[in-house]
């Protein structure tokens, strides 16, 4: 028999097959590997084929918009959405709409084209996990914004067009609907227990332990009870915090060793693997209570299609049941 | 200007990237080589390497799993719910769960070996349509039972599995999905404060503006939706308000059978037929008419969303339920009302 399991924080059902569960051979997921070919914006030398740089890290005496950089923030070629303006929130009969007003920027995580993360020095991925807190700690500023939004497409089935790894950062004027119900989720647990959701969630995995996947001072990773996707990742942080800004000096480390290495693991028992994550954290500027939230990192490995019944219902079919998919991962 | 929109039904704002709007042909077409036709199960003549089958439309006298048929439904061969036992919902910490019951079924639309359920007649939609409506009117009797989702996936991308015959599914769960809730929540808000139905009224709306309108047939009308998730996203709804889909009579059910395969037509021939998937959106089962379902018939509308898989969904989309639409959904109307079938 399998498991309907119900997500404790938005109330999504979710279908868990611990009947025939799927192994991962059984995917035959599609196998990314870069190539190196034509001509790419991202790399050493083409600096000029993007548009003027926001920041970056780069050697002492180098100048902007040249070579010689660690870590570089573009604006997006082809931004879904527009810097400039006010915004103009206006209704069309029973329809409401605004312009397109935010921010679309491209961290470039690492000049070289066919590094994923786990290939990075540690040092590397936190110099790209700095200059993410940096950005977002610059668009908050912005008090037109109300929801920063980092994430990351890597692999051509994970909907990266471009081959060169890189994140990229959506500044928005208001708060996307699902962070807006995990924020609600959240905040009725916080008022009737007075503690925080994701709190308890830590301490129940931590107990239970047999979803883990890697555990730091710092931070946790482990796949969720109720998971949207067969191996469905989360990195916490043990220490309760609702913007992922607001990480202190020590964290960063902390958090860059433990995406590393948990996107290591996958990738062994997934080689080649195509995947997205995304921040979930507190929206800025008011908007919104953040009351008993608490970021994240969700990590979804790109292994099956995803059918017309997901869309439609929001109901989801997860083939490998979490505590499987930790066994996995252990063994590797 | 790209515009941000809002979904009136469910709050869920979407981008429409008016400036870097794709035109149809430069979608990626096709799915990766799909495996090859061998004996196909579905076809007449292959009724014994289905599981034995729950309904079928087939001559007087003819006997069950045996060839003659028109339509067959049949238990899905791997079924993620199971149709025995009890729900027995618990908690474990703060998570709850119950066990997986429930039905998962397969409609075989044809005996031929026929992919697109475009190149089928109207009848046989009709059929089909009649079809659904009966194994949800049965299905309904089982009280474990909340709500039947019938869906179609078309093509290997939007999940079609390894033989090319035209199929849908239907699936019964103990719960409501949760995207049916929010449209419930969102309608019935709509109804509280204007007492008008949230879908009639914009259907009056997309009527009065045109520019969305692809279809407008019979009873019936084919939209791309204002804030549409999808390039090519369409939406058939009745123009007569009715919250069950259930309820359609016969005339009705060749009507919606028309404009269903007008509009898949059109997909198929101006789109080089693009993989996709449609589910149907209609009311929970109401078996007490009281306390939440009170208003449920009045704010309430069935309707069939049509969704093309042309575009890789990203990341961002699926973390935030914030989707990026390349293609403003007036063009893609002009597009498909162009498009001759």
């Amino acid at each position: 028999m399998s498991d309907l399991r119900r997500d404790p924080i938005v109330g999504r059902w979710v279908i868990v097959d611990t009947d025939h569960p799927n192994s991962p051979q059984d995917y035959g997921h599609e196998q990314y590997i870069p190539k190196v070919s034509g001509i790419c914006p991202f790399c050493y030398g083409n600096e000029g084929m993007t548009p003027p740089e926001i920041d970056s890290i780069r050697d002492l005496h180098t100048q902007p918009n040249t070579s010689g950089w660690q870590v570089r923030v573009v604006p997006n070629k082809f931004p879904a959405l527009q810097i400039e303006g006010e915004i103009d929130r206006r209704g069309l009969g029973i329809y409401d709409m605004s312009n397109g007003i935010g921010a679309h920027e491209v961290l470039i995580e690492t000049p070289y084209h066919n590094k994923d993360i786990p290939d990075l020095l540690n040092e590397e991925v936190e110099k790209f996990i700095g200059m993410c807190c940096r950005r977002i700690i610059d668009l908050e500023k912005d008090k037109r914004f109300k929801y920063i939004m980092l994430f990351r497409n890597y692999g051509a089935a994970a909907g990266a067009s471009l081959e060169h790894p890189h994140t990229q950062l959506i500044a928005l004027p208001m708060v996307p609907k699902n962070v807006m119900e995990e924020l609600k989720g959240a905040h009725d647990y916080y008022e009737y227990r007075e503690r925080c959701i994701f709190c308890d969630v830590i301490r129940q995995e931590a107990q239970e332990k047999e979803r883990i996947i890697l555990e730091n001072k710092y931070f946790v990773s482990f796949f969720p009870f109720v998971s949207r996707f067969p191996f469905e990742i989360w990195i916490m942080p043990k220490k309760h915090n609702s913007h992922f800004c607001r990480m202190s000096a020590e964290e960063i480390p902390a958090f860059s060793a433990i995406l590393k290495d948990t996107i290591t693991k996958i990738k062994k028992v997934f080689v080649n693997l195509s995947y997205n994550y995304i921040i979930h954290t507190s929206p800025i500027n008011g908007d919104g209570g953040s009351d008993g939230y608490h970021w994240h990192l969700e990590f979804m490995p790109k292994l099956t299609r995803v059918a017309g019944f997901e869309w439609g219902t929001g109901f989801y079919l997860v083939p490998t049941p979490p505590e499987l998919a930790a066994q996995y991962l252990k063994d590797v | 200007m790209p515009e941000l929109r809002k979904d009136p039904v469910i709050g869920r704002w979407v981008i429409i990237a008016t400036e870097r709007a794709r035109r149809p042909d430069q979608y990626a077409k096709g799915a990766p080589e799909g495996p090859k036709e061998e004996a196909c199960p579905f076809c007449e003549g292959s009724e014994s390497q289905t599981p034995p089958e729950i309904d079928s439309i087939r001559p007087k006298n003819s006997a069950p799993n045996t060839p003659g048929w028109d339509l067959r439904v049949v238990p899905s061969i791997a079924p993620f719910l199971r149709i025995e036992g009890e729900l027995d919902r618990r908690g474990k910490g703060l998570y709850d769960l119950m066990n997986g019951v429930g039905a998962h079924e397969i409609v075989i639309e044809t005996n031929k070996h026929i992919e697109s359920m475009s190149d089928l007649s109207q009848d046989q939609i009709a059929k089909v349509i009649s079809c659904y409506i009966d194994r949800i009117i049965d299905l309904e009797k089982d009280r474990r039972f909340k709500y039947v989702m019938v869906f179609k996936n078309h093509g290997w991308s939007a999940g079609a599995g390894m033989f090319k015959h035209s199929k849908s599914q239907l699936i019964a769960t103990p719960v409501n999905p949760k995207r049916v809730k929010e449209e419930l929540v969102g309608a019935r808000l709509h109804y509280d404060y204007h007492e008008r139905c949230i879908f009639c009224d914009l259907i009056k709306q997309e009527i009065e503006t045109k520019d969305r309108v692809i279809l407008d047939i019979d009873g019936f009308i084919a939209i791309t939706p204002f804030a549409a998730r999808f390039p090519f996203e369409v939406w058939i709804l009745p123009k007569k308000h009715s919250c069950d889909f259930v309820s359609l009579d016969m005339e009705s059910r060749q009507n919606l059978a028309k404009i269903l395969k007008m509009t898949l037509a059109k997909l198929k021939k101006g789109l080089n037929d693009p993989p996709y998937n449609y589910v149907i959106h209609t009311a929970p089962f109401r078996r007490h008419k009281s306390g939440y379902w009170k208003s449920i018939d009045y704010d309430y509308h069935w309707h069939i969303e049509i969704m093309p898989r042309l575009t890789r969904v990203a990341g961002f989309e699926w973390g935030t339920g914030f989707y990026i639409c390349p293609l403003p959904p007036e063009e893609a109307a002009k597009f498909l009302r162009e498009v001759q079938v």
